[in-house]
Order: C-alpha cells, then sequence, then structure tokens
C-alpha cells in the first residue's frame, strides 16, 4: 500500500523548516525568475499555428455554408454578395481543386454565398478553418485587436478580406524559451527562427 | 478527530431556529469573490465556532447541458471544456470517449497516447492552479505567482501543440485534431525536469513550511467512511486514505499500459490534500514520460475517416499533421442509444451521460462535476472548526465554482 502518512515535524525540523523556507525567499529575493512581459513594448512571437484571427480567400471560397454549420458559437453568417463578373472561369479553378468531380457548366448565378465572422463571439476553436473544403481560410497568428470607434469594428466582408492590423506588430518581437532552471525567459527573436 | 460536528439537521425550520437562537450570528462570504470565487457562503457562527455552513451555489450557471442538447455533436466540444478552464483537457475528453461509445469508434493507439499525453498536461497544470489557489487562500501571494507562473511552461507546450492557450479542443471523435510537433517529446523533458527542479524550491517554501504545517495540518479532516458515504471525489477522496481512481480502476483511453502509483494518505485533513495534488504531479510525470518513449507510430485519426479524406485533406494530413473535418464529423448522428463516461479529472471524477435519439443533437446531455461533488466538504467539515479555518479548507478542496455550476 502507498498508504502515506503526513511528515510530523521535531523542534529541530521546525527551526530547520523556518530556516529553509527563508533561504529559498532570500534566493529569489537575489535572483528573481521574473516572466513579465513589457506589452506592447514587447510582444510575444507566437507558434505559426497559434489559432488567432483569419482571413476569407474569396476566390477559394466555394460558398459551401459548412463553417456556418459547424461554428460553436454561431459566430460566422453566410452572406449574399451579388457577382459582378460572369464567374466562369472562377468555378472551372474550384472544381479542379475539388475530389475530381467537374462541374458541369451552368448558368451564372446571379449572388455568391460568402461567410462573414463576427470576432466578437469568435471563440477561435478553428473548426471552421478545418471543415472548410478547399482551404478558403488563411490562418494567422494574430491574437490583439484594437479599435477606437465601434464603427471599425463592425464585420464587413471588405475587412474580412485582409487580416486585421495588429496592435503589437511593430513591437520588438521577443521568443520564450524554456530553460530547466531558470524557467521561461523572453528572448530577443535570432535570425535562425 | 476529536472534534466531533455539531449537525444542524438541514431545513428551512431548523436553519430559522437556528437564526433565533441567540449569541449565534449569520455571515454571507461572497458572492462577489470575497475569497469565495462567484459563490456565496452562508456560515453560521457562535462566537468564533462554525456551526452551520451552507454553500449557495449556482451563481456561475451556464447551462452547458441544454446549450449541448441545442447543437451538433461536435459542436458541444467548446462548450463542455468552459466550466473547468484550468482542466480542459480531460473535460473534453470525457465527453468525448461517451460519443464515440454512442458512435461505436475505437481511435487508434497513437491518438490514445496523445489524450493521455495532454490530460496529463492538463492535470498537472490543474494541479498546479489548486495549490496556488491554496496559497492564497493562506495568504501567501509567493505560491500563488509561483503556481500560476509555473502552468507557463506547460501551456506553452499545449500551445505549440494545439494553437490555443486554455482551450484547445483537441480531442474530437475518433482521434485528435493535431499529431504531436517535431521535438515535442524533447520540449515536454525540459518542462518537466523545470518543474522537478522547481518542487524542490516550493517544499522549501511552502509545503514543509511550519507556518502553513501550523495552519492545516488537523485542519477539515475526513475520515475515509465519511468520505465514501458522502461521495466526494478524486484527489479529496485519496487524501481521506480511498485507494480510488477512475484512472486504474475503470481504465479509459491508453491508461491501462501504464505504470503508475495511486497515492493515498490516512489523515484526509488539508496538509494532506495539499501533499496529495504535490504527489500526484509526481505520478503524471512519469506517466507522460512513459507514453512519450511508448509512443506508437500511426495514424491520429481513426482508418475509415482517413479513408473518406478528400485528396486536399489528405496532403494536409500528411504534410502537418493536421485533421482536417469531413462532412462525417460535421453531422454525427449516433444510432439510438446511451452512453456514459467516466475520465479523472484534475479535481476528480466526472462523470458524462449522453442520449441519443438518432437525431444530429444529442437528445440528453448529463455532466456530473467533480467540483459539485466535493460540496459536503462545506456542509460536513466545515462546521466545528474557528471561523479562519474555513478559507483553508476552502482552499484545500481545490473547489471551482464554475465547474460545479456547469
Amino acid at each position: 500500500m502507498s498508504d502515506q502518512k503526513t511528515p510530523r515535524k521535531s523542534a529541530l525540523g521546525e527551526v530547520k523548516g523556518h530556516i529553509d523556507a527563508l533561504a529559498t525567499g532570500f534566493k529569489y529575493f537575489v535572483d528573481p525568475h521574473r516572466m513579465t512581459l513589457d506589452y506592447p513594448a514587447e510582444a510575444m512571437e507566437l507558434p505559426k499555428n497559434y489559432r488567432g484571427f483569419f482571413r476569407l480567400i474569396d476566390e477559394k471560397c466555394i460558398g459551401c455554408s459548412l463553417c456556418e454549420i459547424v461554428c460553436p458559437s454561431n459566430a460566422i453568417v453566410m452572406m449574399q454578395l451579388p457577382v459582378a463578373q460572369p464567374p466562369a472561369p472562377k468555378a472551372g479553378a474550384q472544381g479542379s481543386q475539388q475530389a475530381g468531380a467537374q462541374p458541369a457548366p451552368r448558368p451564372a448565378p446571379r449572388v455568391k454565398k460568402r461567410p462573414l465572422v463576427d470576432w466578437g463571439m469568435c471563440i477561435f476553436c478553428y473548426f471552421c478553418v478545418d471543415v472548410c473544403p478547399t482551404e478558403a481560410f488563411e490562418p494567422s497568428n494574430i491574437h490583439d485587436l484594437s479599435y477606437f470607434e465601434e464603427s471599425e469594428y463592425r464585420p464587413t466582408f471588405e475587412g474580412f478580406l485582409k487580416l486585421p492590423e495588429s496592435p503589437s506588430r511593430n513591437s520588438r518581437k521577443v521568443v520564450a524559451r524554456l530553460d530547466e532552471k531558470n524557467g521561461i525567459r523572453y528572448e530577443e527573436k535570432g535570425d535562425k527562427e | 478527530m476529536t472534534q466531533e460536528i455539531k449537525t444542524v439537521p438541514f431545513t428551512y425550520e431548523a436553519l430559522s431556529q437556528l437564526e433565533m437562537k441567540e449569541g449565534i450570528l449569520e455571515l454571507q462570504i461572497g458572492p462577489a469573490h470575497a475569497g469565495s470565487g462567484h459563490m456565496r457562503i452562508l456560515a453560521w457562527v457562535e462566537g468564533d465556532t462554525v456551526v452551520k455552513v451552507d454553500p449557495d451555489v449556482g451563481f456561475v450557471h451556464r447551462g452547458v447541458e441544454k446549450l449541448s442538447e441545442d447543437r451538433l455533436y461536435i459542436k458541444a466540444i467548446p462548450i463542455v471544456e468552459r466550466p473547468s478552464l484550468v482542466d480542459t483537457v480531460n473535460a473534453n475528453l470525457g465527453y468525448v470517449i461517451a460519443l464515440e461509445r454512442l458512435l461505436g469508434l475505437e481511435p487508434p493507439p497513437r491518438a490514445q497516447y496523445i489524450r493521455v499525453i495532454t490530460a496529463e498536461i492538463s492535470r498537472i497544470m490543474s494541479h498546479l492552479y489548486g495549490i496556488a489557489i491554496y496559497g492564497i487562500f493562506m495568504g501567501s501571494s509567493t505560491v500563488f505567482m509561483w503556481a500560476v507562473a509555473d502552468r507557463e511552461p506547460f501551456i506553452d507546450l499545449l500551445q505549440e501543440l494545439t494553437g490555443a492557450r486554455i482551450t484547445y479542443s483537441h480531442i474530437i471523435p475518433g482521434g485528435v485534431r493535431w499529431d504531436l510537433p517535431k521535438g515535442f517529446a524533447d520540449k515536454v523533458e525540459v518542462a518537466l525536469r523545470y518543474l522537478e527542479n522547481r518542487m524542490k524550491d516550493y517544499e522549501k517554501v511552502w509545503i514543509n513550511n511550519p507556518v502553513v504545517m501550523a495552519r492545516s495540518v488537523g485542519v477539515g479532516k475526513l475520515s475515509s467512511q465519511d468520505a465514501i458515504r458522502l461521495g466526494v471525489v478524486g484527489p479529496n477522496l485519496r487524501a481521506s486514505g480511498v485507494k480510488y481512481d477512475v484512472r486504474k480502476n475503470d481504465p479509459y483511453a491508453a491508461y491501462a499500459d501504464f505504470d503508475f502509483e495511486v497515492p493515498t494518505f490516512k489523515e484526509g485533513d488539508s496538509y494532506s490534500r495539499l501533499l496529495i495534488r504535490v504527489e500526484e504531479i509526481k505520478q503524471s510525470m512519469s506517466i507522460i514520460r512513459q507514453a512519450l518513449k511508448r509512443l506508437p507510430e500511426g495514424k491520429v485519426i481513426y482508418e475509415d475517416y482517413y479513408k473518406r479524406m478528400s485528396p486536399l485533406m489528405k496532403e494536409i494530413y500528411d504534410k502537418t499533421g493536421r485533421v482536417k473535418f469531413t462532412l462525417m464529423l460535421t453531422s454525427l448522428s449516433p444510432p439510438k442509444g446511451e452512453a456514459i463516461s467516466r475520465v479523472e479529472g484534475g479535481r476528480g471524477e466526472m462523470f458524462y451521460y449522453l442520449v441519443s435519439d438518432g437525431g444530429k443533437n444529442p437528445y440528453r446531455f448529463r455532466l456530473v462535476t467533480p467540483s459539485f461533488r466535493n460540496l459536503p466538504y462545506f456542509t460536513h467539515v466545515m462546521p466545528g472548526h474557528k471561523l479562519a479555518d474555513i478559507p483553508v479548507i476552502y482552499g484545500s478542496i481545490d473547489y471551482f465554482p464554475p465547474e460545479a455550476d456547469r
């Protein structure tokens, strides 16, 4: 049995316990392992696969609505957009990426369905990115976003076609490195990255 | 235990009699996070002694069960993660196991191993958070800051694997969403060694500190018979000397393959509830090392699913190890029936019950969380102690209100 008893301390053990605690406290007083990041003056370089904001690649989207169906927080709505030009060559380009099935030429549709994400509702689970059969969402590791006015925040289709600008894009980029002695240290992003 | 618990029958008549009794003061602790964390503790004190405690829960009820019943099966994965944000992998795993039992799926061994690795990393994070909460409740912000900061290397590990810091949504029916990246094992080893080094300092500053021992040894004792009778779960149950761990008693994922101990303590007091978390972190480290050493080759999603992927999806999986969702996964409709699953979360046994009527949404989903089952510590253990012992007992049971309220 691994039934253990909690240790009891003698009077001498108590003195040792106090001294140990104080000594360790002093050790960290002299050499503190601070891991505070001076954001936004410096910002952490996140891994490439970090689930941040993403954009829609209009040419790749086939308007299948799967992203809307799979969105757990109902942040995606499919919009109906008028088609300006005859979309015949685009439909062909889409079809060749699909599993072999070349769609028969149909009369050009008047509207196209395109998703729109409300970032206020998005939980960044990336179900939509993973469900998209044509990889029409381009993910990024941008995770921070700020606006001055509410009107800037409102989701628009044009806004969804480009990645948002991160407020920390001009900050000094650091990477977190883990050391088995000192814990996480932030280092300047080296050239080898 | 020497103190006899004064039991007051839990009825409104008894309560009103208690209030009228002379010299008894009703105290309301919370619910505005006055060291209680989005819950209210109603305590009746006679002088300095607690006579009765009534935990008032439900302030952060979010309706996880009903929200899940309104959606596709796969959409419930991010929802079930939300109640226990410091232990999301285990919450996700339990739901997916129940769903897989409904569907009759068996994930490949590599996926099972990855599930074990992430679940144990999540357990380490949960226990570190538990130690942190215990520290701050006893007035030590040092250990709180240390333990929360020491979760960071593990958050970074899972961030590298899944791309999110806390809500990973990593486990899906039939496997996992991302294969382990290259060099993951080495990074895990560095993080584990760092925590091992750090644990020595924790022992000196916090665990073996005579101040902590004076404050918590013998406080909040629960005997093993009472622990079984009241149905408490998880590390708290094991701290009372009951050797019960779902990972051993009802192995799920790949836990049957690993060699690990279920540490128990005899005393069942607050101090042993702190020690059990330290011991379990050591066991989790051992499981992670074994799993990384014996990690099987193969796919992280079951074979039939891979076959149904489109060529583009297959190409992405082969190149990056990222599993794309097919239409099949988004529109799961399990056959009529019901399934249960239980997993050992960081705070104890999580229980899931799923009923399918053959449709696309769950007909009924039930989630029993360990924090809720640890509520008897308030009603049965706190009375008889001093008022100042309430934070000590509360901190030691690692109670997490959003998890209890679901």
